[in-house]
């Protein structure tokens, strides 16, 4: 079957149902990116085997018990894990499987169904349901289930805060607004056990995309309608995922067993899985203390966990593109002169500044960090605002700061976030005070005033950070910096030559064009500093020596469970420890 | 201290209370602990003062290739997460606490006794609204009170006095309130009052320097206090901005990585326990001292 073309319209749109619960712009592009690189085979994707792949040497631990968090992970107790009523209530998972799962690399795949198929515009879609998916009792988990679930989340009764996301569905809006009352009108239907038919508003090409989130995984009705709110208790809770919730104590810890009856569960090798419900700020502590297995790390720790040959091995980097960047507001002195602007791209001592961070950022010197399409590692762009005191101060030359003199109050703006940005931006204050002799103060706003007096462009002086959202220079240069943005928009200046390069990466298809225009473009926004590219950020997690198949996504880093990729525990298993 | 009460000519009243201060500072040089906390405080207040010429370093000296170091000879205290000597940073840290602590008391004494001298003096209608004013004011939670201000001001030093003085007057007001009502009806001011004193003199000269012991206990109290709220500002991140060091935000800074560099906040914490401590010994001695009747 022939995969229906999804049009930019049906993108905007899909973006629009995330938006409707909640995920951000930044989300939506990696499942947009995941969509854009879809194969031939379309939504029919199979997942890749689960199946541990062992060493020579390795032999399958006897004990499959595994425990993570920590460092972001689990830091409050999950308000249930009724994700099909609510898909922020930051519960496992694991616990459910949905009609199609997002891979490693973001691409929605086949799960519960077996196979999907759709009308020629994508107005219409059926997926056909394994006949081996069965709920956690060992009763079938049918369409008539998914049905029942997708009816339950956008019932008015159940209030579901995110039922938005589904209004792709014919009159889904409409039941959920009580316009239709009459639950048999709304575009889902088990047509029998093994085959749900939805009926959409419109051509939706990525509705598979939908399928495969979290806000479209099943509940057990007979369970719900007996326990109602509580019907995820570890005690109450039927589900249809590659685990089932032994124990939840409430605060402390959850634990999970392999669910025999999961479709799947010959290759999900663990069979026990401990969440213990951490704070971020006891840091690696009970990752070191052999009570998790998996946890990501933050600057103190990392030194700590590197400088020990005991762990130094344990410790692995993924990826977390990102970089650290200044903004000389261009509307406000003394950064409306270009030759201060100039001053200050040079005074940056970018090889010494990212040693405060420890080995979680390295130098930078464009937007695009190594490794990822658009990289550029050419040294005329190097040259452009290379470190060189001396060139910096004979910039100051003829403006009212020469001699770094004369310097107007300077405010550096930065958010208020975790370890690690601070430092940072104090190794900036000292290298401009020490370089230019220009005296700053670093002013912390909470990270919603910052955004508001960003998009204003109201700050003179911006300390920040742009994380890549999927690896494609149009998300770098674009989204970040397009003069004509008319929302969210973090810098004053704008440049016409520069927006001509980023239109041209964006309608032209040859890809040696594109990547010749980002250059262009950065060399454009470099030469008139509109940024000052600082620091690239590198992230680290560590896991226990005896801790495999955490996957790895096409450019071949590790990728650890977000909110979009959850698929991580029934890929893993334990080795013997040599 | 004696220029301040009332001339002795003027009345039998005002040679006890100049003889009260003389009193007050012989029984203070008696108490060790009072006596210890006030050396302590002095000799803050020089390095807080002479910080230029202590500091083995400028503040704002980094050094990238030395970074959480521990302490050593180099660096008596070790370095913080930018290179930069602790020492010379704890050392500057004085000279913020100490200007928080009398700037904001300043501000406290302008706004705080006024306030309470006028409820006290004046009475009837304008006592009632006064007093509930203040009874409002008394109602907030202190330090959120101060991170709303301060989060409408914006951080900084001269921000943190206003914050401070703005929410820190209440107890001072109450206090010389109630001093104001007892003295007023004294028979000396009724003697002055008889002599043909205006409102003004007789405020100013006669009742308030009567009322001044509570003032002083208030205000050394108050002093720890400012700094407290300064160093729980700064932790917190509303406080003073970087690169000027406080102890307080070196501390918020350290905490972060106890586990790593234990320094970075232990010193800051140290510094801060052992200047509120002294305050209140201090604060102790001194009402004791001038409040015989307390003991």
């Amino acid at each position: 079957m022939k995969t229906p073309r999804i049009t930019d319209a049906q993108v905007d749109l899909l973006a629009e149902r995330l938006r409707a619960v909640g995920v951000g712009r930044r989300e939506f592009l990696k499942v947009a990116a995941g969509l854009a690189a879809m194969g031939p085979a379309g939504f029919n994707h199979r997942p890749a085997d689960a199946a541990p792949k062992l060493a020579p040497g390795e032999k399958l631990a006897k004990d499959q018990s595994f425990r993570y968090g920590g460092g972001g992970w689990w830091q409050d107790d999950p308000t249930s894990h009724d994700f099909n009523k609510d898909l922020y209530c930051n519960g496992v998972p694991a616990l459910f499987a949905g009609l199609m799962k997002f891979n490693a690399d973001h691409q929605s795949v086949l799960y519960v169904a077996s196979k999907v198929t759709s009308n020629s515009d994508g107005s219409q879609w059926a997926f056909t349901i394994r006949k081996d998916s069965k709920w956690s009792d060992g009763s079938p988990c049918t369409a008539r289930d998914f049905e029942w679930s997708w009816k339950r989340q956008l019932d008015p009764a159940s209030a579901a805060p995110y039922a938005a996301f589904l209004y792709d569905i014919r009159n889904a809006q409409a039941f959920n607004k009580k316009e239709v009352t009459d639950p048999s009108q709304v575009g889902v239907r088990a047509k029998d056990d093994w085959t749900l038919e939805v009926t959409l508003e419109g051509p939706r090409g990525y509705f598979p995309v939908l399928a495969a989130y979290l806000a479209a995984l099943p509940a057990h009705r007979a369970s719900v309608e007996k326990h109602a709110d509580k019907w995820t208790e570890a005690a109450n809770i039927v589900c249809n995922g590659p685990f089932v919730l032994e124990t939840w104590q409430h605060g402390q810890v959850m634990v999970l067993r392999k669910n025999k009856h999961f479709f799947g569960a010959k290759d999900v090798v663990l069979d026990k899985v401990t969440i213990p419900i951490v704070p971020v700020a006891s840091g690696a502590l009970p990752y070191e203390n052999n009570e998790l297995d998996l946890t990501s790390l933050q600057t103190g720790d990392l030194k700590r966990l590197q400088s020990n040959p005991k762990t130094v091995e344990e410790v692995f980097r993924y990826p977390f593109p990102g970089t650290w960047y200044l903004i000389p507001q261009v509307t406000k002195p003394p950064f409306d002169n270009l030759k201060v602007r100039r001053a200050v791209a040079h005074a940056i001592d970018r090889a010494n500044i990212v040693k405060v961070a420890q080995g979680f950022a390295i130098p930078a010197h464009a937007m695009i960090p190594p490794g990822f399409p658009g990289a550029l590692d050419d040294p005329k762009i190097k040259a452009i605002q290379h470190f060189d005191p001396k060139l910096a101060m004979a910039q100051l030359r003829g403006t009212p700061f020469e001699g770094g003199k004369n310097w107007p109050k300077v405010t550096l703006t930065m958010r208020d976030e975790a370890l690690g940005s601070k430092p940072l931006a104090e190794a900036v204050q000292s290298v401009l005070l020490e370089h230019l002799n220009m005296k700053t103060d670093l002013e912390v706003l909470e990270p919603r005033v910052f955004r508001e007096r960003l998009w204003k462009q109201d700050l003179q002086f911006v300390w920040i950070r742009w994380f890549m959202d999927y690896p494609d220079p149009h998300n770098e240069y674009f989204d970040t910096f397009y003069g004509k943005k008319t929302t969210g928009k973090r810098q004053a200046w704008v440049n016409d030559a520069f927006d001509r390069e980023l239109e041209a990466g964006r309608d032209t298809r040859d890809p040696k064009k594109r990547m010749a225009a980002y250059a262009k473009a950065e060399e454009i926004m470099q030469t008139d500093v509109g940024y000052v590219p600082v620091a690239w950020t590198v992230r680290y997690a560590a896991a226990k020596p005896n801790v495999r198949g955490i996957e790895r996504n096409r450019q071949g880093e590790f990728v650890l469970e977000a909110n979009i990729y959850v698929d991580m525990l029934p890929h893993l298993y334990m080795i013997e420890r040599a | 201290m004696r220029g301040q009460g009332p001339r002795s000519n003027e009345s039998g009243e005002a040679a006890r209370s100049s003889n009260l201060w003389r009193d007050g500072l012989r029984r203070l040089r008696k108490n060790r602990l009072a006596m210890a906390g006030g050396v302590v405080i002095l000799l803050l207040c020089l390095v807080a003062v002479f910080a230029d010429v202590l500091a083995p370093l400028p503040y704002t000296k980094t050094n990238f290739g030395r970074l959480n170091e521990a302490p050593s000879r180099e660096f008596p205290l070790g370095t913080d997460q930018v290179g930069r000597d602790l020492l010379s940073r704890m050392i500057y840290g004085a000279r913020v606490s100490m200007l928080v602590g009398l700037g904001a008391q300043i501000i406290v004494v302008l706004i705080g006794v006024p306030i309470g001298a006028l409820s006290g003096y004046l009475g009837g209608r304008a006592d009632i609204c006064l007093t509930r004013f203040i009874d409002v004011m008394y109602a907030f939670p202190r330090l959120l009170f101060v991170i709303l201000v301060m989060s409408a001001l914006g951080a900084g030093l001269t921000n943190i006095f206003i914050a401070i003085g703005l929410t820190g007057w209440v107890g001072i007001a109450r206090q010389t309130r109630a001093q104001v009502l007892a003295i007023k009806e004294k028979e000396f001011v009724d003697g002055a009052r008889a002599l043909g004193a205006g409102f003004g003199r007789l405020l100013t000269r006669h009742i308030l320097p009567n009322a001044l012991t509570p003032i002083v206990v208030s205000v050394t109290f108050g002093i720890p206090e400012a700094i407290f709220t300064e160093a729980a500002l700064s932790f917190i991140g509303v406080g003073i901005n970087p690169p000027t060091p406080s102890w307080g935000q070196m501390v918020g800074e350290g905490q972060q990585y106890i586990r790593s560099y234990w320094h970075l906040c232990v010193f800051p914490s140290i510094a801060i326990a052992v200047t509120m401590l002294s305050f209140t010994f201090f604060g102790d001695g001194v009402r004791d001292a001038l409040d015989p009747k307390l003991k």
